[in-house]
């Protein structure tokens, strides 16, 4: 069974380049194109597409909030978000607004097929340009400010957690896969978040990002 | 922040007639005249005054001196009469008394030595009607002599015999005619008394003639003066309040010009981002696209044609990326994308990345509802004073934080540069962002010494929030 996509681009020469992309591929095809965000969450509502692949910045009603309304009213649709840039800003409200994966556009048609792919299996994507952005970034904050990579912290198990639950897992899948109870990897991934200063998931997968856990 | 750069703005203002200098020089001659025209008064009436004074005294003092002299002169002749008398009628009593008779004599000539030198000596002016009184009176005595002489000269019998007619014959009558002749001098000297009196009345009423007239032109040019300043203040406030409310009214026009071009600026700005991002952002990113399906479509291609199409997609990419800077500057779409609390994170984020300032944004508190010109007011001041720090300060730390209440939102940024003396000076940048907030009601501080780092604050009054609003 084919992967069902929707494309919201506000941008009829960027949805038909991404066409290509997605009906080049033999597991996934494009069931809708919006125009702009209202469209994309009516005709979302309508389709029940397995995949929205949403432009950041539309007119009407922006990527993100119509990201934000997709995944309240269809949490099984997953969002492949597109965007100009690498700024841990857009990142992390993408990411709050329940998007799976975050693509520049500059490297869309290379990496939209994998990253549709990853995001209908539950899975985080980012463009690998992404992490290095991120990771410029937080490294010359560490450098000017002197401050410690809170990352060394960390014991080994809770890298590893760390890892796992920045990918998409649910605590319970990580209990199972690392063979603890669930009530451990809760408390890690507590700690995690302690130790490493972070407020909800979407954070812990930025900083998975910016380490390059996850692309 | 700082602002080395100090652009003095000159803003001529249009041209207003300056008062008129003849009015100022025709006051300050009628001011001149007048103090002039007192002073020059004062001093004559103190002189005439003067000598008015002079004259009495003189006056008084001949008058007083004529008096004696006359008194004088009048007692002698009376002695001199007396002692003829007396004469006379020792001769009818005792003839034997020669060495009285001889003392009798020696007196008389002495008597008239003394008149004679009164009459000699009286204080004169030596005009006409007193030289006549004068003579007059001397005639009196002379032929009072002479008949005197003349009874010396007789023999004591005639003497005796005819003493009693004699005296009655001509003493009485001369003596009348010298008391007559005295008189005659005392009331001259009244009149002449009566006449300088007469004469200082009339230089006084000239005086006072003179000076009432001085006090009259004094008063009337005062008056004048008092109009033509009254004019000329009157002349001066109109001028002043019509200066003042072109002032006023050039001033509210510069801000709503001011105002406006800011206004247009942005629109500008927006239009020409949306049709650098619409049209060539997107037929380059569609162009990439394309190059990208046709690199993965020629399998295996010709070295050449490999280089031909990796050097066209790293052109394209930086073509993407300069299109995508230059659109961001003019309008950062983040804030329609993301609102205005990552639009300054992302913008502190990329001044730390291509400066030496590490900024830190503290945006958990700033409200997402707020109207567009007030996010493009922060934005826009944030990015400003952002840019003045790295030009100028030599920075290591910035922060940007806003502070969010129910009826006002307020922005601040502060360094750790070098500072600035903030009384003095102000760049075109400053201008620029005090314009802005002033725009819509805020106000705006600077506050910075040299040495001291920066700190730049603006406070935004927020509008009543409209039932449509959010």
């Amino acid at each position: 069974m084919k992967i069902r996509v929707l494309l919201a681009d506000d941008h009829t020469l960027m949805r038909a380049g991404l066409r290509m992309v997605v009906d080049a591929q033999p597991d996934l095809t494009v069931i809708g194109e919006a125009n702009d965000g209202r469209e994309a969450v009516a005709m979302a509502r309508e389709l029940k597409p397995d995949i929205v692949v949403m432009d950041i910045g539309m007119p009407s009603l922006n990527g993100i909030e119509a990201a934000r309304q997709i995944r309240a009213g269809l949490p099984e649709t997953q969002i492949v978000m597109l965007s100009m840039h690498s700024d841990e800003g857009y990142i992390l409200r993408a990411l709050k607004a329940g998007a799976k994966a975050y693509l520049l556009k500059d490297s869309a048609e290379a990496d939209l097929a994998r990253a549709v792919r990853a995001a209908a299996a539950g899975k985080s994507f980012f463009s690998p340009a992404v992490g290095k952005v991120l990771l410029e970034d937080y490294m010359r904050k560490l450098e000017r400010t002197g401050a410690e990579d809170s990352y060394e912290l960390l014991s080994p198990r809770e890298r590893e957690i760390l890892q796992l639950v920045a990918e998409g897992k649910s605590s319970k899948e990580v209990a199972h896969l690392l063979n603890l109870s669930t009530y451990t990897v809760e408390t890690h991934r507590a700690r995690i978040m302690q130790k490493l200063n972070l407020r909800g998931i979407p954070e812990l997968i930025l900083y998975a990002v910016r380490k390059g856990f996850i692309s | 922040m700082s602002e080395p750069i100090g652009i003095a703005t000159d803003v001529s203002l249009p041209e207003v007639p300056a008062p008129s200098s003849t009015l100022r020089w025709l006051l300050l001659v009628i001011c001149g005249a007048l103090l002039a025209l007192l002073f020059g008064s004062g001093l004559v009436a103190v002189q005439l005054l003067e000598q008015m004074y002079g004259q009495q005294q003189a006056v008084t003092h001949a008058l007083a001196e004529r008096t004696q002299m006359l008194s004088g002169l009048w007692l002698s002749i009376q002695s001199y009469n007396q002692a003829v008398q007396q004469f006379v009628a020792q001769a009818n009593v005792e003839r034997a008394n020669a060495e009285q008779a001889e003392k009798t004599r020696r007196r008389l000539d002495q008597l008239t030595v003394e008149i004679d030198e009164g009459l000699k000596s009286y204080p004169s002016d030596r005009d006409a009607a007193e030289t006549a009184l004068l003579d007059g009176m001397q005639d009196v005595f002379y032929q009072q002599r002479t008949f005197y002489i003349s009874v010396l000269a007789a023999k004591p019998e005639q003497r005796r015999r005819e003493a009693q007619a004699l005296i009655s014959q001509n003493m009485v009558p001369l003596q009348k005619q010298t008391l007559n002749w005295s008189e005659r001098l005392r009331t001259w000297n009244g009149q002449r008394l009566q006449q300088a009196d007469q004469s200082l009345v009339r230089e006084f009423g000239t005086l006072q003639g003179r000076l009432s007239r001085t006090l009259t032109i004094s008063f009337g040019s005062g008056l004048l003066l008092m109009l033509v300043s009254m004019a000329y203040i009157l002349r001066l406030e109109r001028q002043t309040q019509n200066r003042y409310v072109q002032l006023a009214r050039s001033q509210h026009e510069l801000q709503r010009l001011s105002a406006r071009l800011l206004d247009a600026q942005e629109t500008e700005r927006r239009s020409i981002s949306r049709e650098l991002h619409d049209e060539i952002g997107q037929s380059l990113g569609a162009l990439l696209v394309d190059i990208g399906r046709l690199s993965a479509t020629v399998s295996n291609p010709p070295s050449q044609v490999r280089a031909q199409l990796d050097n066209m997609k790293s052109v394209t990419e930086r073509t993407v990326q300069a299109v995508r800077n230059i659109a961001l500057l003019l309008r950062p779409s983040m804030l329609d994308d993301l609102g205005l609390a990552a639009a300054l994170e992302w913008q502190g984020r990329e001044v730390s990345r291509r400066s030496e300032i590490e900024v830190a944004v503290e945006s958990d508190n700033v409200p997402e509802e707020l109207p567009d010109e007030y996010k493009i007011c922060i934005y826009r001041l944030v990015q400003e004073a952002l840019n003045n720090a790295v030009r100028h300060s030599g920075a290591r730390n910035a922060k940007v934080s806003l502070e969010h209440s129910a009826q006002s939102v307020a922005v601040r940024v502060s360094d750790d540069g070098h500072g600035f003396d903030a009384g003095r000076t102000r760049g075109l940048g400053i201008l620029g962002m005090e314009e802005r907030v002033k725009r819509l009601g805020g106000t705006f501080t600077v506050e910075s010494k040299p040495g001291h780092g920066a700190m730049l604050k603006a406070e935004l009054p927020l509008p009543p929030a409209s039932p449509d609003s959010l």
